[in-house]
Formats: C-alpha cells, sequence, structure tokens
C-alpha cells in the first residue's frame, strides 16, 4: 500500500479507524478457513458517504477492496489474497428501525445477529437464519454467504428473508435494491444477486430483512442410534413424511466423542444422536409433531429418546452440537480440525449414503472426518481432521476433497450448503459448474469493470486451494 | 524496539521459548472468533487485533518468525484484563490466558517496554505506603529497595491482571492505567453522564466484567427498545470507586446498581471491598439527604442475566416510588 492511499483514506474515516500496523494487518488477513495473508490497510468506515467515498478512491486507483464483517468464514472468503484494503464494516452497527407492523427490521451490516435477536426479542419476534457463528457473525456477512443454521429446515436461508438493501458499488454509486414488502415483482431481483455474492459485487451498506413472530412454544427431542446409517434414514423419512421440524440435526459418532472430551458432557457414545425440534403456538400441535417424529426415529432403532420443552433444558440437549465444531480440535492428540469440505448440501434421499461415503473417504485417506449438521436441510457438515505438520497430510486432504466432491455432485448435491465458496472450495466449485463460471465472470465484469471488489475468490479463486495463499499451519 | 534491542533480537531470533511449546495448541485453535463475542476489549474498541483470537494469531506469527516483535504488537498482547471469558469458554479448549502470560514473559524477556492495561506506578506521587501490595491478589506489586537507599512499589507486569483494584485504593493517586480501554476513572465517569444524557434513564448499573460481561451488546440497540436504565462494564465491582456512585447521583440518576460476582466467587475478592465502601457511601449518602436505599449491591454468578433483569425491574419500581433526587437540597446541604 502506497504512503500517499493510506492518507487520503486517513482523511474520510479519520485516523482513529484506519491502521496500517501489522499487527492488524496478519489479524485482518485470517479467518476460520486455513488461509492466511496479508492486507494493506484496514478501513473502518461509519457511515454510508465513507463507504462511498472509499469506493470511488480504490476506484479510480485500482487498490483491491475486501468487505469484511466477523471474519468467522470458513473458506477464506475475507483473505486478502491481492492485499488492500480491508473494508471493516463492524462499526457501521446500528439497528436503524424494528418495525412490528411491516414486520421487517433495517440494519447496518455490522450489527450482529445475536444482538438483532436480542433487541427483537421483548417484542415477541426473531430473525430466523442464525447460523451457529450468530453470537459474532454480522448481517452483513451472513448476507454475503447466504448464511442459514440450525432452523433452516423450517424457516430457509439468509436469502429469504432478504426484502432489500443499500449496496454502494464498484465505482462508489449507492444503489437501493429489492422492496420492503415479503414478494416484489419490480424489475430484476438485485438484491437476491448480492446474497452469496461473497463481496465480490458490492458493498451492502443497509438491509432491509423480514422477522417472524416468536412461537409460543419449543420442544427439543433427542434420539440415540447405534448405526449411523439408521439415523440418516430416520432423517430422510422425517422430512418426506409431512412432518414439520424446526430442527433437525445429526451428529455421529466422532463428534460425539469429541464433545465429550472437550466439554466432558457425558454423552452417550452411540453411532450417531438426532436432534429434532418443533415449534408452534398450540402445544397439542407441536406435541403431534414430536411423536410423529420420535414414532419414525423408533422404526429406525433410534432409542432412549428424550424431550423437553423448558428452555435450560434444552440448551442442555443442545449444548454438544452448539460446541461441535471447535470442539472436534479435541477428537484426539496430535491432530486438529481444518475448515475444509464443511457444508455440503446433499438431496434428502442421499443423507445416510453420504454420511457413509464420508466416512469411507477420510479412512481410505488416513484423515479423520466427523458428519454433522442441519440434516433436515440437506447441510453436512464435515470438518478434515489431520496432523497438519506433515506435507503428506495436506495431499491426503487434497485427495478426500476431490473424492468427496466428486460423489457429492454425482449425487446432485452442491459444493457449498451456507458458507460459501471463497478460495478452499473453489477448485471443487468450479469443476462441478463450469457453465457457470462465463456468466458469473459477466456479471463480476459488469458490475465491476476493474475487478477490485474481493478480487480472486469463487469463479476467479486459484485452481489450487492450498497454494493459493500461505496456509495459517506451519508444515514440516 | 530502539536499534539495540533491534540488534539483540536479530540475534535472538526465533527465542520464545515459553510460548514455543504452545504451538500445538495454538494450532488447536481453530479460530472461529466465538471468543469475540466475550471480550470487553473487543467491544470497547472494536479492533480484531484486540481479541483473543488476534492475540493467538500475533503470537503464532512470531514464534514461527512470520511477523517480528514490535512495540504495536507488544501493546496488544500486554492488553488484557484476564477476565478468562474467552479461555473458559473455548470449546476448543484452547488455554488462551496462559498461553499470553508465555508471551507476555518472553516478550519482557526481548526487552520491549510494556504498559498495555497494566498499572503505571508515579514515582512522585507514590509515597511507597504500600496499601497496595497485600491488596493485590496476584502478588504483582512488591516493596523493593532503590539504589539511593530507599523503597519504591515494582509492579511485575506478566503477573498484574488489570483489574485495577489499587487503582481505586491508592490514596495518592499514584496509580494509574492507560486510557483507551474504558475502565479508567475520568472513562468510567464519562461513561455515567452518556447514560444520564439519554432521555428516560434514571438506573446507572455498574457490572462486573467477569460474572455479568457476556450477555450484554455489542450493536447499538434502536430508540424503539427504549430501557430506564443504562449499564457501564466496571471490570471488578471493586473497581467501583465510591465517587464513582456520587458522579451518577450528581449527573442525575435516581439510583445505583452495583453488580458484583458472589462472595467466594470473585477472582480479586473485590466484592468484599465493595460491599465495605458501599456501607460507608451509605451513611454519607444520609448526611446528603439521599435515601441509601438508592444504593443497592447485588451478587449475580455467571450467566445470571435473567437475574439481573429482574433484580432492575424490582428496583426500577423502588425508585419510581422515591422520585429523582431534590437536586437543589442536595446541593444545599452539600454547602453548609
Amino acid at each position: 500500500m502506497k504512503k500517499i492511499d493510506i492518507e487520503q483514506l486517513k482523511k474520510i474515516v479519520g485516523a482513529k479507524n484506519i491502521s496500517d500496523k501489522i499487527a492488524d494487518l496478519y489479524v485482518y488477513g485470517a479467518d476460520a478457513s486455513v488461509h492466511q495473508a496479508m492486507a494493506g490497510v484496514i478501513v473502518r468506515p461509519k457511515t454510508i458517504n465513507e463507504v462511498q467515498k472509499i469506493m470511488r478512491y480504490a476506484n479510480k486507483n485500482k487498490i483491491p477492496v475486501v468487505p469484511r464483517g466477523a471474519g468467522s468464514g470458513t473458506s477464506g472468503h475475507t483473505v486478502p489474497i491481492d492485499g488492500g484494503i480491508i473494508l471493516d464494516m463492524k462499526r457501521m452497527n446500528h439497528i436503524i428501525d424494528i418495525s412490528p407492523q411491516d414486520m421487517l427490521v433495517r440494519v447496518e451490516p455490522g450489527v450482529v445477529d445475536d444482538d438483532l435477536n436480542r433487541a427483537l426479542k421483548p417484542l415477541g419476534l426473531f430473525y430466523p437464519p442464525a447460523p451457529a457463528s450468530s453470537r459474532i457473525a454480522t448481517i452483513g456477512g451472513e448476507i454475503a454467504a447466504n448464511a442459514s443454521g440450525v432452523r433452516s429446515v423450517k424457516y430457509g436461508a439468509t436469502r429469504d428473508y432478504v426484502y432489500g438493501m443499500k449496496v454502494v458499488m464498484a465505482n462508489g454509486d449507492l444503489v437501493n435494491l429489492g422492496s420492503n414488502t415479503r414478494v416484489h415483482s419490480s424489475g430484476y431481483q438485485l438484491e437476491r444477486l448480492i446474497v452469496g455474492s461473497e463481496g465480490t459485487l458490492g458493498v451492502v451498506v443497509e438491509a432491509t430483512m423480514g422477522i417472524r413472530p416468536l412461537p409460543k412454544f419449543r420442544c427439543l427431542a433427542v434420539a440415540n442410534f447405534d448405526k449411523l446409517e439408521d439415523a440418516g434414514n430416520a432423517i430422510s423419512e422425517i422430512i418426506t413424511s409431512g412432518c414439520e421440524p424446526s430442527m433437525l440435526e445429526l451428529m455421529d459418532k466422532i463428534g460425539i466423542v469429541a464433545v465429550n472430551k472437550a466439554l466432558n458432557l457425558g454423552l452417550p457414545e452411540v453411532g450417531a444422536i438426532v436432534m429434532f425440534e418443533a415449534d408452534g403456538n398450540v402445544k397439542e400441535a407441536v406435541d403431534y409433531e414430536i411423536e410423529k417424529m420420535k414414532k419414525i426415529c423408533q422404526n429406525h432403532n433410534g432409542s432412549g429418546i428424550k424431550k423437553s420443552y423448558d428452555l435450560a433444558e434444552r440448551t442442555k440437549l443442545f449444548s454438544g452440537r452448539k460446541k461441535l465444531f471447535a470442539a472436534l480440535s479435541r477428537y484426539k492428540e496430535g491432530i486438529i480440525c481444518t475448515d475444509l469440505a464443511d457444508d455440503m448440501g446433499v438431496p434428502n434421499s442421499k443423507i445416510a449414503e453420504a454420511a457413509a461415503k464420508i466416512h469411507e473417504i477420510a479412512k481410505r485417506n488416513n484423515v479423520i472426518m466427523a458428519v454433522y449438521g442441519h440434516c433436515g436441510s440437506g447441510v453436512i457438515h464435515t470438518k478434515i481432521m489431520l496432523d497438519p505438520k506433515k506435507k503428506s497430510q495436506w495431499k491426503d486432504a487434497e485427495n478426500v476433497i476431490d473424492e468427496l466432491y466428486d460423489y457429492i455432485h454425482s449425487v446432485g448435491g452442491v459444493t457449498s450448503a451456507e458458507h460459501g465458496i471463497g478460495l478452499s472450495k473453489a477448485p471443487s466449485w468450479k469443476k462441478a459448474r463450469p457453465d457457470m463460471i462465463p456468466v458469473m465472470r459477466k456479471v463480476k465484469r459488469a458490475l465491476d469493470p476493474n475487478n477490485i471488489l474481493n478480487p480472486h475468490k469463487i469463479m476467479d479463486a486459484p485452481d489450487d486451494w492450498v497454494g493459493a495463499t500461505k496456509l495459517r499451519y506451519k508444515v514440516g | 524496539m530502539g536499534i539495540i534491542g533491534r540488534l539483540f533480537y536479530t540475534k535472538d531470533k526465533g527465542k520464545f521459548k515459553r510460548s514455543k511449546k504452545w504451538e500445538g495448541e495454538l494450532n488447536k485453535c481453530i479460530r472461529c472468533g466465538y471468543c469475540y463475542e466475550l471480550c470487553p476489549l473487543f467491544k470497547s474498541n472494536n479492533w480484531e487485533s484486540d481479541t483473543p483470537r488476534g492475540k493467538l494469531l500475533l503470537i503464532y506469527g512470531m514464534i514461527n518468525n512470520e511477523i517480528e516483535p514490535s512495540q504495536e504488537i507488544v501493546d496488544k498482547i500486554f492488553q488484557c484484563f484476564y477476565c478468562k471469558n474467552c479461555s473458559d469458554n473455548c470449546s476448543a479448549g484452547v488455554p488462551i490466558t496462559e498461553i499470553l502470560s508465555d508471551a507476555r514473559a518472553d516478550l519482557i524477556e526481548q526487552g520491549f517496554e510494556v504498559e498495555g492495561t497494566t498499572v503505571k506506578i508515579d514515582e512522585d506521587l507514590c509515597s511507597v505506603c504500600g496499601i497496595c501490595v497485600p491488596l493485590c491478589k496476584y502478588e504483582a506489586l512488591t516493596i523493593e529497595p532503590t539504589e539511593k537507599d530507599k523503597e519504591k512499589i515494582v509492579v511485575d507486569k506478566v503477573e498484574c491482571r488489570g483489574c485495577g483494584l489499587c487503582v481505586s485504593a491508592c490514596p495518592s493517586g499514584a496509580i494509574t492505567q492507560k486510557e483507551g480501554c474504558e475502565v479508567t476513572i475520568p472513562e468510567l465517569h464519562d461513561r455515567v453522564k452518556e447514560i444520564i444524557k439519554q432521555e428516560g434513564k434514571k438506573l446507572v448499573v455498574f457490572a462486573c466484567n467477569w460474572s455479568m460481561f457476556p450477555g450484554l451488546q455489542l450493536s447499538e440497540s434502536p430508540t424503539l427498545v427504549k430501557t430506564p436504565y443504562g449499564i457501564i462494564v466496571s471490570m471488578c465491582s471493586g473497581r467501583v470507586a465510591p465517587e464513582l456512585i456520587l458522579n451518577a447521583f450528581q449527573e442525575g440518576a435516581w439510583g445505583v446498581l452495583v453488580a458484583g460476582c458472589p462472595p467466594e466467587e470473585c477472582d480479586h475478592d473485590g466484592n468484599y471491598k465493595t460491599r465495605r465502601r458501599l456501607v460507608l457511601l451509605r451513611n454519607i449518602l444520609k448526611e446528603l439527604n439521599i435515601d441509601s436505599k438508592r444504593i443497592k449491591l447485588e451478587w449475580f454468578s455467571t450467566k445470571e442475566s435473567a437475574k439481573l433483569q429482574s433484580v432492575i425491574n424490582d428496583f426500577m419500581k423502588e425508585l419510581d416510588k422515591m422520585g429523582p433526587i431534590k437536586k437543589i437540597e442536595v446541593s444545599k446541604k452539600i454547602g453548609g
């Protein structure tokens, strides 16, 4: 970064909100992925006007700009592969308006998901698409990744709640997209184009999102299965049998052992656990759903079924699943949990088969993989657990990823269901969707002709994910 | 680092003998960033380099020679209140604060000047009365002889947790902490003023960072969900100096609630000190013709935010009955 650029940017946001100190450049060059790169400067705007000025300056001087929320992405979305400006959006954190009469909220992009829900709760409302990282994830980041979470099986993903948004384009122009209504048919649905664009098409500076009334009753139940296959089949049947779960989660034995080790939860170390929840305003209706799902689980050899309406009890039942992602690091000494191949989507009928296939591929390639996730909506989470110091293990990880995604795509699944493509999933995604690449490049060129917005990600990311950036681990 | 320090560093490059043993643990950190929510420094500064994840990244970078230790990195590593919200809640079980302490020791050994959130003693103001020494549970303060046959108080910068108990206890105001992390008394005064200035605010709540912090918000809420109270995170409840409470009344607060950890649960024994201080302060309030019930001290364990809410609600009902403090009468009393 040139000194003069930093001076000019300083004039826009003030000296307190810009940093080119190594401490910041290094920290902002990482996220939850395996990647690490060095930014040129960190800039923290507070207003739409500041974002516009920054973008005008960057566009004129062809400086890359990477918008960033909490940096909780798992695939290197915000890792500044070409250096440049990290646009830290966390200072734009106002909940501008909550409108219960219109059932929507207007928020700045840096608002934290859990904070929004804390503000909505006293009004009997909630914003449903909460990813596991909702305690830090920003709405802007969730839009960029089209995030979803444990309740997506009933409530859908971020895209289903984005009514409208204000976006600063690459050249600094401000555009209003979408509407204030749940549906609209007024021109291209460009707000939907921005959802999942991973900061490559524009900077979201305000979002109008739909909200829902909080259900009066929530009941969570847990069933144990000796065989992972039985658990997978139970999930598939719950979905096809007309049940309406508000959550339907799977956790395999590797996950159970890991949370027991890390958190001392004392969960039964069975083949798999299925968690299912129903919600609603009529208790009998919720009971009906839970009983129906319970029977399906029992038909597939599910046992030891516990259920609860009580919040504290539900939180306890769910705590293992909630903390699983990080706890996997504790599965075995000497191996660590990497965020690779972490969120494929598979058709409902293939859940049991995919779960078995993941274990088989992992075993064949000398790595360990846990299978868990929001399987009710087709999301299978895995993590590749390996010894990061061994070079051969990275080759193993590459082989796993090649084999696994070939399988997932062959059964009609997708590369990423809710975390996005970024860097580490780009080679597999590109292989599966060659027809989309030229179309996406045309869109990108039309909106960002100088290729400054989060360049070299998704369709333009390097073909070799291991060498795309420095790895965060010291290998060898 | 100066020129000599730089030469020294080059000679001993990679000398992070304490921190290096944590490399395996640093790899276990999956960098999920969930610790952001729990970090009081991040909530006041909003720079990711102030978060536990940020600090672990910097330590990892230094021990692997990816980044060179520098004063700016050292400043970040020495900014931590050791509330341990991060390490206690890390699902990957990474002992974050232990790693941090070892990195601090390594950096001190490399000759860096350190301050961060640790306390500093102004030797001109300090009378070496020694009140602060037994107060520090971490034995970070010691009386040591100086060259001139005199004594001075020395701060162990690795052990100092930045709780600030000694700051509020020092009778000559010789112990200070750097401004900028929203924990110094002038900064807390400003927060009180900010809260009372807002429409409809009647109650100031001083919440202990250790037990009450995680449930508090990062985003700015809309005016729609107005509350009659404002919460200030004051680190340890023992940090709530009587002048802060009097200042709140002077600014127009109807009441003050101090939320501390239950006896036996406070890491610093600050809650006992607050209890004693508040007994004395209540007597002073009587003299000022202010109902002593306008100050409330309650204990809360971690994750008792529901209890906090109900205590606030009950206290607000009492305060609504009492109404505002009649300022004129108070000032008359103070005057004479």
